[in-house]
């Protein structure tokens, strides 16, 4: 045993002396980074500015009258959630492609999730234990229940077969869901007023979901037939790719009020999501048409000489296989999007997780000892398990997509 | 059928072109084709006969491709028209699509689709464009593998297959929208020597059901075997049409002894 290990270090990090320099000083830089790095976790950090401002950094100045419907919303769509994933489960053992017993729960499905998502869940776990208060644990709890209980039965409706017309209507029902939940949030609270890290996740979360299909359609308008679409399709990738975000987020705190009166201007927050959703789109738009320029023509003929109408070519075809190619470079755009939206903060006045994180330093109690340190650790590990996750789920996506492909 | 006896071209044609018995499926007349200045089909003049077997032949550039690629529309004829089972080709989609529902095309690379199984692959135009319920289509699909043995495969994506297996799958998705021809565009080329006995003889249990087939290969056995006129192209033009017996035992034209020569 401590044959092979030495063998190992030998041929691996010790064969030569070049190799034993840079393995020495390469090793001890290693050591003295995580040394520092521990120190400051666990030794010199003090912590207690981010328990004692928890609450701000999450959901920023959300007044204690309402909060319970952040609760609410998060148990709702936890639960939503959950019927999603068990309804898809359902309609696959329908479409034959999962067994029934596939599509069941078991205990070694949830511990395989616990796996895969261990980071996330290890951070919400930290953020709990860091709370001072029953609301959050009570809240987690909840949503668990309400998950769980959605995925249980979702597999149900997924198994329904409805005519035309109530599928349509349960489809509605069901996408109504989250944007009844919004209106439940934002009429209590206006958008100006929301804050903290669920002001960057909202932002993200509205403008991916926006930008997503703008992306699309303008990838497919550049490469249309029809020189007009394609002229104002590229001109729009090419004029908005061409300004910094930045400057167009100072731009849509003014440039509004020369078109609207400032009592129609919709709220800050809502600048923020349009200035966003237009900017990514046009990024979006060039990863989408390189993915498209990747299928072979073949492809295309072969669903030409089948008989498909030039809209099923494409939809059925055509982009399921261009967005498949592209996942990396759309998920990474996704993610930039996402940590953009501290931008806003600054730009546009947002007192978003970056905001708070620099406010917070400046409380009586905290003044003038330098804990920005702390707080933007805090902020950075915040958006850095949120990125990661998406960076490693994407990584899944691919490899589920990828089945049996060239 | 007389009326186009006379056959224009730099060679005169051994055997009339447009001359079938029977009723025509698809007439060809004065085809013209240029891509830029290149001129790849040269007043093409060509019928084909319900439940014939024609077997284009020739060397590389000599147009074949493109002139099965004209009839269902993958490339645009300059002159002349095409008309197939009584609907001529012209620039209204609607005909268009309903042209290419009634042909079939086997491409030499297969362009199965990567992204679906392949009983998706099978029944994805009878239930988008026939609107076929899925049932029916699975059932449908399930009888074209099995017509083209390879009835275990329906779960599997293309890439899992063999190169003969995904031509055959080829022909089964063709097959699935009923057509009254099909067109090969040399559906072997692409496939290693082991392989092209299984996709040939699916062809020939194809052209024996009585299918209307336009077959572009350099196979000659196959075209020896199963054609009912060989048509000889080269520099885009129609050299020479006959049987395969007087074909490949007595050519008239100079340019097909040449290219017989070559290749046997």
């Amino acid at each position: 045993m401590s044959g092979t290990a030495t063998r190992w270090l030998h041929y691996n990090l010790f064969r030569t002396k070049r190799d034993a320099v840079l393995t020495v000083v390469f090793g001890a830089l290693s050591i003295w980074l995580l040394y520092k790095t521990l120190n400051f976790v666990f030794v010199t950090g003090r912590w207690t500015i981010i328990e004692v401002n928890l609450r701000l950094l999450m959901i920023g100045r959300y007044p204690d009258a309402h909060v319970l419907r952040i609760a609410v919303t998060v148990v709702v769509l936890a639960a939503w959630g959950g019927l999603l994933a068990g309804f898809l489960r359902g309609r696959q053992v329908r479409a034959g492609r999962l067994t029934p017993a596939d599509s069941k729960l078991t205990v070694a499905r949830v511990l395989d999730l616990v796996e895969r998502l261990w980071i996330p869940l290890a951070v919400v776990l930290l953020l709990l234990l860091l709370s001072a208060t029953a609301g959050p644990w009570i809240t987690a709890g909840a949503s668990l229940a309400a998950a769980l209980l959605g995925r249980l039965i979702g597999p149900f409706f997924g198994r329904l077969r409805l005519g035309g017309l109530a599928s349509a209507v349960s489809v509605i029902v069901f996408a109504a869901i989250p944007l009844g939940m919004y209106y439940y949030v934002v009429t209590a609270v206006g958008f100006d007023d929301w804050g903290g890290f669920m002001l960057n996740l909202f932002l993200a979360v509205c403008s991916i979901i926006l930008c997503y299909p703008l992306g699309v359609l303008l990838a497919l308008g550049r490469r249309s037939g029809l020189p007009l679409i394609r002229v104002v399709c590229t001109t729009y990738i090419e004029l908005i790719r061409g300004a910094p975000l930045f400057v167009l987020l100072l731009l849509a705190n003014v440039a509004l009020g020369f078109f609207v009166p400032d009592t129609l201007a919709p709220a800050t927050s809502t600048r923020a999501i349009v200035v966003f959703t237009l900017f990514t789109a046009a990024y979006m738009a060039e990863i989408i048409r390189g993915g498209l320029q990747s299928i072979p023509r073949g492809q295309i003929e072969a669903a030409k000489a089948v008989g498909l109408s030039p809209i099923r070519q494409t939809g059925y075809i055509v982009l399921p296989q261009a967005l498949r190619n592209v996942i990396p470079a759309q998920i990474g755009q996704l993610i930039s999007l996402f940590k953009d939206t501290t931008l806003a903060g600054i730009a546009m006045g947002l007192f978003d997780l970056l905001q708070v994180s620099g406010a917070i330093t400046a409380q009586p109690e905290f003044r003038g000892q330098g804990l920005i340190a702390e707080t933007l650790t805090f902020a950075a590990l915040m958006f850095w398990v949120v990125s990661y996750t998406m960076s490693r789920e994407s990584q899944r996506l691919e490899k589920r997509l990828g089945v049996g492909s060239r | 059928m007389t009326a186009d006896d006379t056959t224009p071209g730099y060679a005169p044609v051994f055997d009339d072109a447009t001359a079938i018995s029977g009723d025509a499926m698809i007439e060809i007349e004065g085809v013209d084709k240029f891509f830029d200045d290149f001129q790849a089909l040269k007043n093409i003049n060509l019928r084909i006969g319900t439940q014939e077997v024609v077997v284009v032949i020739g060397p590389s550039g000599s147009g074949k491709s493109t002139l099965i690629r004209c009839i269902n529309r993958l490339e645009e004829h300059d002159a002349g028209r095409i008309v197939v089972d009584g609907t001529e080709l012209s620039n209204d989609i609607r005909n268009i699509q309903e042209i290419r529902r009634e042909t079939g095309m086997v491409f030499q690379s297969f362009n199965l689709f990567p992204h679906l199984s392949v009983l998706d692959n099978i029944t994805l135009a009878p239930r988008k464009v026939r609107r076929m319920p899925k049932a029916k289509a699975d059932a449908l699909g399930a009888d074209l593998l099995e017509m083209v043995k390879i009835p275990e495969q329906a779960g599997k994506y293309p890439g899992q297959l063999s190169g003969g297996q995904q031509q055959r799958v080829a022909i089964a998705r063709a097959l699935a929208m009923n057509p009254k021809v099909m067109l090969f565009d040399e559906p072997t080329s692409a496939l290693d020597p082991e392989m092209i006995g299984e996709v040939l003889d699916t062809m020939k249990e194809l052209a024996q059901s009585g299918m209307t087939m336009i077959v572009v290969t350099h196979e000659m056995g196959f075209a020896r075997e199963v054609a009912d006129r060989v048509v000889f192209m080269a520099d885009g033009q129609i050299v020479e049409v006959g049987t395969p017996e007087h074909f490949f035992e007595s050519p008239r034209e100079d340019r097909t002894k040449l290219f017989l020569s070559q290749i046997l």
